[in-house]
């Protein structure tokens, strides 16, 4: 990311927000697509817009990709708990491991099907390579809870993909 | 790690809401237009002739380089006065920007009609919470209307 485009932005140059969304749109887009598979639109739509509103407020822009990260994958747990909340709700829900087996086609599919903690951190670990501490980072969280969090998500993890 | 996920492009109106976001005080309205995209994307791609038709303080538009999506204009107001003005502009997509203007549409489809937003906004400007803020904002806001009326009035002529 050049940091004079990041800076250019913050100073409200439009082609400059213009260059800096085509950056970042494919790398939310990802992000909120896999934490929140339900709700992936509304999910990279609401990041890009707390992305770009919160943008002056940045003091270091070539850390920009961590502070994107970070609100992007806050923004996509809370769509994704929401959308949880109002399947839920709706009463229509089913068992997450009996769902539609025959249709587990990959491990996005895999993953879509844990709990979102332990989703995200997975997410982050095995599909965006992130360290623990990069994690504990991004979430707000302390590393030992990632690791935890991990152990869990894993042993979830191969349950749904073998069963 | 980085397996491909289908990625569509962000739809040019959520985009717009995007750049507003970033645009303290910038005024932005929409109007679904009785007209095919083709025929409004028609209009708003033909700045020379016809920015002037619906922007009443602009006299002329001329184009003086482009590369591709990306082009530089010279404006001049009804005044006499000449700006030049950087743009990006693309089905859909329309961005233009002076060292004090921000000019930006949006259009997507609507079955056989289309949504069409519109953005202007005066840069390095502080947004006034007070009584003379939100009249200037009103009127700013009137104005847009009245443009995206001439536009579909426009846009209605070419669809025929």
């Amino acid at each position: 990311m050049d940091p004079e485009t990041v800076a250019a932005a913050q100073q409200g140059d439009a082609l400059a927000l213009d260059r800096l969304l085509d950056e970042l749109a494919p790398y939310v887009r990802r992000l909120c697509a896999r934490i929140a598979p339900a709700a992936a639109d509304d999910a990279t739509q609401e990041a890009l817009l707390a992305v770009f509103r919160g943008l002056p407020s940045l003091r270091a822009p070539e850390a920009i990709m961590t502070w994107v990260r970070s609100v992007t994958v806050r923004t996509a747990i809370r769509l994704a708990r929401q959308h949880d909340l109002e399947v839920a709700t709706e009463g229509t829900r089913m068992d997450r491991c009996a769902s539609s087996l025959e249709g587990l086609v990959d491990i996005d599919d895999a993953l879509a099907r844990l709990p979102v903690s332990q989703r995200v951190v997975l997410v982050l670990r095995t599909r965006e390579g992130l360290s623990e501490q990069e994690i504990a980072t991004t979430l707000g969280i302390p590393a030992g809870t990632v690791k935890s969090r991990l152990h869990r998500a894993r042993a979830a993890f191969r349950e749904v993909w073998e069963s | 790690m980085n397996d491909p996920v289908a990625l569509p492009d962000i739809d040019p109106i959520d985009r717009l809401a995007i750049l507003a976001a970033a645009l303290p005080g910038a005024a932005v309205r929409q109007r679904r237009i009785a007209a095919p995209f083709d025929a409004v994307w028609q209009v708003i791609a033909d700045l020379e002739h016809a920015t002037p038709r619906y922007e009443p303080a602009v006299a002329q538009v001329r184009v003086i380089e482009q590369h591709g999506e990306f082009l530089r204009l010279l404006v001049q107001d009804t005044a006499g006065r000449e700006d030049a003005m950087d743009a990006r502009l693309r089905p859909g997509w329309c961005l233009m920007q002076s060292a004090t203007l921000v000019i930006a549409f949006a259009a997507r489809r609507v079955g056989r009609e289309t949504l069409l937003a519109h953005l202007e906004h005066r840069r390095a400007q502080t947004p006034a919470p007070d009584r003379s803020g939100s009249h200037h904002r009103r009127a700013a806001l009137a104005k847009i209307d009245q443009e995206l009326q001439t536009i579909e009035r426009l846009a209605t002529r070419y669809g025929r």
